[in-house]
């Protein structure tokens, strides 16, 4: 019998493949629609993000389990996020399609917007998730923002370097931004879990997680950044490199808040019972840091 | 396709604090759920409610490790490393290997060369597979002589000093509180929430909610200690202590109005002036024994009219003195004093200071407790119950296994009446009450087998020690009759005697005794020593040297591995019987009506089975006893008489019937006997309405009005009954050369004294493993109930494990939390605990509610034939506990104690 | 209106796991899967320690996020206040089973039995469309349907009273109405000291521990 808060183990890697592929897809859309015509390979850095997205998708049907039933999704828009996301995702893929085809354009306007909207709709689905208490922390939701564009802008500028070698100054900038976004939005996040309490093995895993990501995911690719702002021209892999430490810490962020913190709430009770006479205990919390 | 659904009415007696009754939902043919049976609700004292372990009676019938055929072994060699090479065989052959057997056996007499019973029959405890049994006891009176002193647990571990004292003080073959009116209990180690069966659960939930007190005493957190308003962890085997200690305060710190003096004075034997020699003083004349009478100022008999006896002081008085054997002192001008005046002396040097060395307990909590216990007591109240008014003493302590048996038991029971009496608590409303009668007859009620003896106390059909008619020659291998004069002569006696000696003597017979050989025919059911003994390596080897054995069996497993044929009956919910409900009856089983309950096939039968009481008549046509054993049934030996005075419903014995006629005969009688003769109705009623039953009066629950009516007193606090016996049992053995039971003698006496009852076990230790061993077993390892498991064989069954499972500690071995973070134990980590008998290996499980002094195994599973409990890999003490003479008290009994040390194997998953 | 609540007496509770065993008997439940349970809680350092006993399983809640976040509308809440699967409908995403603050929710991907191979018991009872979707207590929701037929009362006729409710044997368990003031659990309720668990998550649990009398 479990008592304390154990993993859930419902989604894993494979919910977890989801938000990365949806989170980096979604974001490499965005900034791809927003470099425009800056961006030479609109339709390559489209084909990437639309892949990462239909893997994270892919990677549901894969856990669900009666996948044959799946159009069912789409039954419960009035409060479901997954039903929302799976919405969205249809005019995300048409208009990312057309916008491929077209190689930019408007269509890649739009399908930024619902990039937007799916990057929002996957922020919103964790934090549903009532269950868990580092999923339903509201401030994940600027974290997995934050997140998806910090990836979306890493893969930008990683592969605007690999595949044209162009990639415009503003571009890094918007990384730097989202970074700092990001690093502000994770220290309110596990800020507010340890002060509002969580179960103890979620603040342990997000603990030893943190130090290695502020340090590999936020600090270096922010230097990184900084120093090809300054050094680009000279060392041309300095913002690819940046890019790619910014991606692969918001992957390995979403991994862990999904498929190795994510502690159910467990049990608890305010108040221990009398048992035919004496005084009112305090109650327990088992498994949690308060 | 259409669904036939039936609700089939069925009894539990998987333990002996059922029985539960419950109905199986039979959906086609197929049973599916266990339910209470909801029509039992106004007449249970458990409002109709079945225990969990009802509930894996589904899946035990369907089990496919169930045996679905007669076998055979094909193997002469036994023990436990031997291959039975069990194979299928039908009924007719098992009759005829049997038969064959029996009809051999009986050639030769019943009794063998050292006269003990040929036959021998071991069945699990408590008397519950007789509720299963069907008509099989007929078979075994049918018989003749058969010895039941081969033990599974039953004299040993059970609550045996209570059985016995508790028979002599006040009719209690267990004892309970008055639950439903109780307010304050004190309880020692009685796990009641785990063992007492729904009717505990239901009484104690209502009394918490009403608000009861209960203080658990146990060195570990038990179901009850939690459900209990405070745990205190006392020292193991130091219970007694902590009672003397409670004595001491009220006797001793309190004022002697907060008794109740004239309980004490009128009911019990208090006031009996007491001779140098440790007897009574008793009229020359009439040998009545004396007391001090305030009015007249001089001593009459104890049942003089009109006295006003003096409860303490020094009286000069002529008077007899009748010693062990029938020794006489006339004492002329003798300064005496009375029972009561001897305790207050004895009593003095339990203080609680004395205590708090003693039981690791602060002398405040006793002193504080002992006052709660005399304010509860609410001495002088009285309540009305169908019309008398008796007194109401709504307070209460209550024993479990191991403080209630072997060394140090008889000093917490003779603590606990004497407690009772002190506030005239004993037998009344709100009280501590017996249940039931085992060792007295009439078994019928309590108050039927009360009668007056020659000193005013309850007669006691003790075994004799005088010259004339002591039995130097046991006539079963465990020599109850011989050792142990509390056991009494019912047909429970047997297994209330030392059930150890019959495989200990098998093996080494002690010094001047006759030899202990095992039996020719040995039948077992229900019953599986070889796990659930002590010291179970010896126990398999002896079993291994039965020359031929039956096992009714359900699956393979321990014991029946070394049988020679096995024979599976039809099992719970595929027979048929009728039993006896209602009364008073174990644990807290205490209702507002008796009557019968009908357990009835509600399915097919699986596989080859047969219903018990068709193997039990074609046991008795081939053994050539069909007309006795019709007779016994005709006589009631399957629980209702076929005849009496207002009915006849006898069975021709010269006839052979069916099942269901036997059955049919059995209904009719029950419900004529419930009706006065009036109605007659049968199986086929039963089997529509479940149980039958008739209201009777709530005053049969308290023994006081029928004491009070023969003016008897309870026996409290002087022994002398039990000092005489045991110095003429004393002389008897001497006179045979016997000295191994001195050490056990030594615990008949006037008045108990409390001695290191924790370093008995310790000295043994070290006399057995060597000086310095207790360093090797700083631990003293304990047992604990398990609801999900107990008694009921239901080791095998899959739904009881998972749902065990969320209890604490079942499968593992549970350690105090810092203890194990001294020892470098973590949660999970293997565990081996060895005494110097044997090991056992387990998880471990941390817990903050367990003395670090002490360790805890629930389970006692170390199974090792019986289908899925073989591959659960539990612990199990019961291969750590030493089956020893010196471990063994004055009753013939022990307790599941020992000690032991822990090391880690390797690290938890 | 009507919200059928269940309520937890934690004073009389002993862990005795009855109403676990019953409940997974009554509901077919494959091995492990257990609606019902009893949680043995020890908390507190030697020798001041307490164990307490929890029964847990769905809460039937007011507001139920399982509800919400189920993509499909499978999980839904039933006028008398029972929320329930519909397991044609379930895609098995295991949504519900994260959104839910009380660990009630179950999905079982590989059909098990006790023994191995199924036993006639359980071949009876077997139920495909179970498999790989969210299940979870209904609170009996055949018995408390049955009501309406027979005009019985749940919590106060056994037929149509939940198995837990029926089996406990420390009277532990109720069920019944909470918005009829005369219903046994109001009157309970109304007589006791009483808390929801996790209350604070804005669930509205329809489960209630009673802790004390008033």
């Amino acid at each position: 019998m479990r008592l304390m808060p154990w993993h859930q183990s419902n989604w894993d890697a494979r919910a977890a493949g989801n938000f990365i592929g949806g989170g980096g897809g979604t974001g490499l859309l965005i900034f791809a629609a927003l470099a425009g015509d800056s961006l030479s390979d609109y339709r390559w850095q489209a084909v990437i993000a639309l892949i990462l997205v239909a893997t994270g998708l892919l990677c549901v049907l894969a856990e669900i389990g009666r996948p044959f039933r799946a159009l069912n999704v789409f039954l419960h828009p009035q409060t479901s996020w997954m039903t929302r996301e799976a919405m969205v995702a249809p005019f995300l893929f048409g208009c990312g399609a057309i916008a491929t085809w077209q190689g930019g354009g408007s269509f890649s306007a739009l399908a930024a917007l619902f990039a937007v909207i799916y990057l929002y709709c996957q922020a919103r689905m964790l934090a549903a998730a009532k269950g868990i208490p580092a999923w339903r922390e509201p401030k994940s939701i600027p974290l997995m923002i934050s997140t998806g564009l910090v990836e979306g802008a890493g893969l930008a500028v990683t592969l605007g370097a690999l595949l044209s070698g162009a990639t415009p100054k503003w571009l890094a900038g918007a990384l730097l931004c989202a970074l700092i976004v990001r690093r502000l939005a994770w220290k309110f996040y596990s800020e507010a879990l340890v002060s509002k309490g969580a179960p103890g093995k979620t603040l342990e895993v997000l603990a030893r997680f943190g130090g290695r990501f502020t340090t590999y995911g936020q600090s270096l690719p922010e230097l990184l950044v900084i120093a090809a702002l300054f050094l680009g021209s000279q060392l041309v892999w300095l913002l690819p490199l940046a890019g790619a430490a910014a991606t692969l810490s918001g992957w390995a962020l979403k991994f862990t808040i999904v498929a190795r913190a994510a502690y159910n709430q467990g049990y608890a009770l305010p108040v221990l019972p009398i048992r035919g006479q004496g005084r009112a205990v305090p109650g327990v919390k088992p498994g949690w840091s308060k | 396709m259409a669904s036939e659904v039936r609700k089939v009415p069925q009894y539990c007696y998987q333990c002996v604090a059922g029985p539960d009754l419950l109905t199986v939902k039979v959906e086609n043919g197929v049973a599916t759920e266990v339910e209470p049976n909801f029509a039992a609700a106004e007449v249970h004292p458990g409002a109709g409610k079945c225990c969990v372990k009802a509930y894996g009676l589904i899946q035990k019938t369907y089990s496919p490790n169930r045996l679905s055929a007669p076998m055979k072994r094909t193997n002469p060699n036994k023990g436990r490393h031997e291959d039975p090479g069990f194979v299928p065989i039908s009924w007719d052959e098992a009759f005829d290997i049997i038969g064959a057997k029996m009809t051999e056996i009986r050639s030769r007499g019943p009794r063998n060369a050292e006269g003990y019973p040929r036959a021998a029959a071991s069945f699990g405890g408590g008397g519950i597979p007789t509720y299963y049994m069907g008509t099989f006891p007929a078979f075994l009176s049918a018989w003749g002589p058969v010895d039941f002193s081969f033990g599974s647990g039953q004299g040993v571990s059970c609550t045996h000093s209570e059985h016995l004292y508790g028979e002599l003080w006040h009719r209690a073959f267990t004892v309970c509180p008055d639950t439903p009116s109780c307010n304050y209990v004190l309880s020692f180690g009685a796990n009641i929430e785990a063992s007492g069966g729904v009717v505990a659960a239901w009484r104690h939930g209502a009394a918490r909610e009403r608000g009861m007190k209960r203080i658990q005493f146990e060195p570990h957190l038990s179901v009850t200690g939690a459900a209990s308003a405070e745990w205190v962890p006392i020292k193991p085997k130091t219970d007694a202590a902590f009672l003397f200690s409670l004595v001491h305060v009220l006797l001793h710190e309190m004022p002697r109005e907060a008794l109740d003096i004239q309980f004490l004075k009128h009911h019990t034997g208090s006031p009996y002036l007491i001779g140098p020699n440790g007897f009574y003083l008793r009229d020359p004349e009439t040998k009545k024994p004396l007391l001090w009478d305030l009015t007249r100022r001089a001593a009459v008999a104890y049942d003089t009219p009109g006295s006003d006896p003096a409860l303490d002081g020094s009286f000069t008085i002529d008077a007899l003195e009748i010693g062990a054997d029938g020794q006489e002192w006339q004492h002329r001008g003798l300064n005496c004093e009375t029972g009561f005046g001897k305790l207050v002396t004895r009593i003095k040097a339990y203080t609680p200071d004395w205590a708090e060395k003693t039981c690791d307990i602060k002398s405040g909590t006793v002193r504080r407790i002992a006052a709660e216990y005399v304010e509860y007591a609410q001495v002088g109240a009285t309540v009305v119950i169908d019309g008398e008014t008796l007194p109401y003493r709504p307070v209460s302590i209550q024993f479990g296994r191991t403080v209630n048996n072997g060394w140090g038991a008889y000093e917490c029971c003779w603590a606990r009446t004497l407690l009772a009496c002190l506030i005239g608590g004993l037998e009344v409303p709100g009280g501590t009450l017996g249940t039931t009668v085992r060792l007295n007859r009439p078994a019928t009620t309590r108050q039927a087998s009360v009668k007056i003896n020659e000193d005013g106390f309850m007669y006691f059909p003790m075994n004799p020690t005088d010259k004339e008619h002591w039995k130097p020659s046991p006539a079963v291998r465990n020599a109850h009759a011989t050792m142990v004069p509390l056991s009494a002569n019912s047909p429970w006696s047997t297994a209330l005697g030392p059930t150890h000696f019959s495989w200990m003597f098998q093996k080494d017979s002690p010094e001047n005794w006759p030899r202990v050989t095992p039996p020719d025919i040995w039948f077992c059911y229900r019953t599986n020593p070889s796990i659930s003994f002590w010291d179970t390596k010896e126990i398999v080897k002896r079993i291994a040297e039965f020359p031929f054995i039956v096992a009714f069996a359900y699956s393979h497993d321990e014991t029946n591995h070394m049988a020679d044929v096995l024979l599976p009956e039809c099992t719970d919910i595929e027979s048929t019987q009728l039993i006896r409900i209602g009364g008073s009856k174990f644990i807290e089983q205490f209702w507002d009506h008796e009557g019968f309950a009908l357990r009835q096939p509600a399915v097919k039968p699986q596989g080859d089975t047969k219903d018990f009481t068709e193997i039990a008549t074609e046991l008795a046509v081939r053994a050539g006893l069909l007309e006795q054993y019709n007779e016994a049934i005709n006589r009631g030996a399957t629980g209702v008489s076929l005849s009496s005075g207002k009915y006849d419903f006898a069975l021709d014995p010269k006839e052979r019937h069916d099942v269901d006629t036997i059955w049919d005969h059995s209904c009719r009688a029950a419900s004529a006997e419930l009706t006065e003769g009036r109605d007659s109705d049968g199986l086929d009623w039963y089997k529509q309405h479940g149980l039958r039953t008739r209201p009777i009066s709530r005053l049969s629950w308290y023994l006081f009005p029928e004491m009070k009516k023969q003016g008897i007193r309870f026996e409290m606090p002087f022994q002398e009954r039990l000092y005489r016996v045991g110095l003429e049992l004393g002389n008897r053995l001497h006179e045979r050369g016997i000295k191994w039971w001195d050490v056990q003698l030594e615990e008949y006496g006037g008045l108990p004294t409390v001695m290191d009852f924790p370093g008995i076990w310790e000295k043994e230790t070290v006399r057995q493993a060597g000086a310095g061993a207790l360093k090797d077993y700083p631990f003293w390892l304990l047992t604990s109930r398990s609801m999900q498991y107990a008694w009921g064989s239901n080791v095998g069954i899959q739904l009881m494990d998972e749902v065990a499972d969320n209890m604490r500690g079942h499968k593992g071995v549970v350690i105090n939390t810092q203890k194990a973070r001294e020892l470098g134990i973590e949660a999970g980590d293997l565990l081996e605990v060895h005494s110097y008998v044997g090991t056992t290996q387990g998880p471990a499980v941390l817990s903050q509610g367990i003395r670090p002094d002490t360790l805890l195994m629930m389970g006692q599973f170390d199974h090792w034939a019986t289908p899925y409990a073989k591959d659960m890999k539990a612990p199990s003490m019961n291969s750590l506990i030493p089956m020893s003479m010196a471990l063994t008290d004055s009753t013939g009994s022990s307790a599941d104690l020992v000690r032991a040390g822990v090391r880690k194997l390797g690290a938890g998953k | 209106m009507t919200r059928y609540i269940m309520t937890a007496d934690l004073r009389r509770c002993i862990g005795c796991q009855t109403c676990t065993a019953a409940c997974r008997q009554t509901n077919a439940t494959p091995p492990g899967v257990q609606w019902r349970s009893v949680l043995d809680i020890e908390s507190g350092e030697f020798p001041d320690v307490r164990r307490s006993f929890v029964p847990v399983g769905c809460q039937h809640c007011g507001d139920p996020p399982c509800m919400h976040v189920c993509p499909t509308t499978a999980t839904y809440q039933r006028d008398d206040g029972l929320v329930e699967v519909d397991y044609e409908k379930c895609i098995g995403c295991g949504y519900c089973a994260v959104a839910c603050p009380y660990q009630a929710r179950h999905i079982t991907h590989r059909v098990e039995f006790a023994y191995g191979e199924p036993m006639a018991s359980e071949s009876a009872r077997f139920d495909a469309r179970r498999m790989s979707v969210a299940t979870k207590c209904t609170f009996c929701m055949d018995r408390v349907d049955a009501a309406k037929e027979s005009g019985l009362t749940p919590g106060v006729d056994p037929e149509v009273t939940p198995a837990c409710v029926n089996s406990c044997i420390a009277g532990v368990l109720a069920f019944g109405d909470r918005e009829d003031p005369q219903s046994n659990v109001s009157q309970l309720l109304d007589e006791t000291q009483h808390f929801r668990m996790h209350e604070e998550l804005g669930t509205d649990p329809g489960f209630y521990y009673i802790w004390d009398k008033k």
